[in-house]
C-alpha cells in the first residue's frame, strides 16, 4: 500500500477531528458536551500520531496513543466529578452560569435569545418598606444565586 | 497549484458554512441543509488527497472516514446531549476502524473497550444525574458560532493546502520496501507478533512511563473521589473543608 498516501490521509483526517472537537469546545454551552469535545481532540491527536508511527515503521506513536488512552481515562473521572460537583451548586449545566469567574475587564454575559422560562411569578407578600434599599453588585447577586 | 488553491478554498467555505449551519443556533432553519454542505466540503477535501493504490482499500477507507467525521460532527450539532453522547460512540467505532485499517490492531480494540465501553458510560451516568427535562434552553444557542466555524475550517484548509503540496511533489523519495532489513520488519509496527511486539515496547523500553501513567491513575481517582465526597459532605451540613 501506498505509505505516503495513507500518511497524508490519515494527517488529514487527524486534523479534522481536532477542529471538530475545537468548534464544539469554543461553541457549545454544555459542560458534557465541552468534555465530549476535548475527548474528540484527543482522538483526532491519536490517529495523527498512529499513522506517523505507521509511516516511520516505529512503536512510539502506538506507545503515545495508549498514554493518551490513560490520561483521557483520568481527565474523564475528574472532569466528571467536576461537573458533578458544579451541577449540585448551579442545578444547570450550563457553562454561562459561572461567568462571575471571568476577568475583571470583561463585559458581563447576557443571553437575549434564551426564551423565558414556563410559569408564572409566585406572589409574595408585600412588606412595609424598613430604610433604604441597600445597592448591590449585580456580579455578586449572580454569585450568590447558585453558591 | 491555481486550481488546487481553489479547490481548497472551496471546500474550506463549503466546511465552513455546513459546520455554522448545523451548530444549534435558537430557532433557526437549515441543519439538514448544514449536514450536505458539510459532506459536500468534506468530499472536496479528501478529493485533494493522493489515491491508495487499490481501489477497494480507497472505498473501505472513506467509509470508515466518511463515517468518523460525519458523526464527529453530529457529536456537536446535536441539542440533546444524550445524542450527542451516543454519536461521539460512532465516532468512536469509526477512530477504532481506522487504527484497525492502520495495522494498530491492539490500539482499535483498546479504543471499544476503554472509550465506548467506560468513559462514554460514565458520561451517559452523569448525564441521566444532571440532566434536566427535556431540552433546557442553553442547548439550543451556541457561543460565536460563525467565528469557531470559519476559524476551524480555516486551519483545516491550510493544513490541506500543505500536505497536498507536499505529497503531489514529494520532497524525499519513498523508500522501496526491499530496502528495509528482514529484522526490521520482523521488529515493525506490522509484525506478525503484534501483541508480543508491542508488549515487549512497553514494558521494556517504557517501564518507568509505565509506572508513572498508573501512578496518575491512581492519583485521579483519588481526586475524583475527593471532589465528589464534598458533595455529599456538604448536604449534609458539615463544614467545606472538614
Amino acid at each position: 500500500m501506498a505509505e505516503v498516501a495513507l500518511l497524508e490521509k490519515y494527517l488529514l483526517i487527524g486534523a479534522l477531528l481536532f477542529r471538530i472537537g475545537l468548534v464544539g469546545f469554543f461553541t457549545r454551552r454544555n459542560t458534557i458536551i465541552m468534555f465530549l469535545s476535548i475527548e474528540m481532540m484527543l482522538q483526532g491527536v491519536s490517529v495523527s500520531l498512529v499513522a506517523w508511527g505507521r509511516y516511520h515503521n516505529d512503536w512510539g506513536g502506538q506507545i503515545l496513543v495508549i498514554f493518551i488512552l490513560t490520561i483521557a481515562a483520568c481527565e474523564a473521572a475528574i472532569a466528571l466529578a467536576v461537573v458533578l460537583s458544579l451541577f449540585h451548586k448551579a442545578g444547570a449545566l450550563d457553562i454561562a452560569l459561572w461567568q462571575t469567574l471571568r476577568e475583571d475587564n470583561q463585559p458581563a454575559f447576557t443571553d437575549p435569545k434564551m426564551p423565558e422560562p414556563r410559569g408564572d411569578d409566585p406572589e409574595w407578600p408585600k412588606l412595609t418598606p424598613a430604610g433604604i434599599e441597600p445597592t448591590a453588585d449585580p456580579d455578586e447577586i449572580i454569585h450568590r444565586m447558585h453558591v | 497549484m491555481n486550481t488546487l488553491l481553489a479547490m481548497i478554498g472551496g471546500a474550506t467555505l463549503l466546511f465552513a458554512a455546513g459546520l455554522w449551519l448545523s451548530l444549534p443556533r435558537g430557532r433557526a432553519p437549515g441543519r439538514a441543509l448544514g449536514a450536505v454542505v458539510v459532506a459536500a466540503g468534506l468530499g472536496l477535501f479528501s478529493a485533494q488527497t493522493v489515491s491508495l493504490g487499490s481501489a477497494i482499500a480507497d472505498v473501505v477507507f472513506y467509509l470508515i472516514a466518511a463515517l468518523t467525521v460525519i458523526s464527529a460532527v453530529a457529536t456537536i450539532s446535536f441539542r440533546n446531549p444524550v445524542y450527542s453522547a451516543i454519536w461521539f460512540a460512532l465516532s468512536l467505532l469509526g477512530t477504532a476502524g481506522l487504527f484497525l485499517f492502520n495495522g494498530a490492531q491492539f490500539l482499535g480494540v483498546a479504543t471499544i473497550v476503554v472509550y465506548a465501553g467506560a468513559i462514554l458510560v460514565t458520561f451517559l451516568f452523569v448525564l441521566m444525574l444532571a440532566q434536566p427535562e427535556g431540552q433546557a434552553p442553553y442547548d439550543r444557542v451556541s457561543w460565536a458560532a460563525p467565528l469557531s466555524a470559519v476559524s476551524g475550517a480555516l486551519l483545516v484548509g491550510l493544513l490541506t493546502f500543505v500536505l497536498a503540496d507536499v505529497f503531489q511533489n514529494p520532497v524525499v523519495e519513498e523508500r522501496p520496501v526491499a530496502q528495509v532489513s528482514e529484522a526490521e520488519l520482523a521488529d515493525g509496527v506490522l509484525a506478525d507478533q503484534h501483541m508480543a511486539t508491542l508488549g515487549r515496547w512497553l514494558f521494556g523500553r517504557q517501564l518507568v512511563s509505565i509506572e508513572v501513567i498508573g501512578t496518575l491513575l491512581l492519583v485521579a481517582l483519588v481526586g475524583a473521589v475527593a471532589v465528589v465526597g464534598q458533595i455529599h459532605h456538604r448536604e449534609r451540613g458539615g463544614p467545606m473543608h472538614g
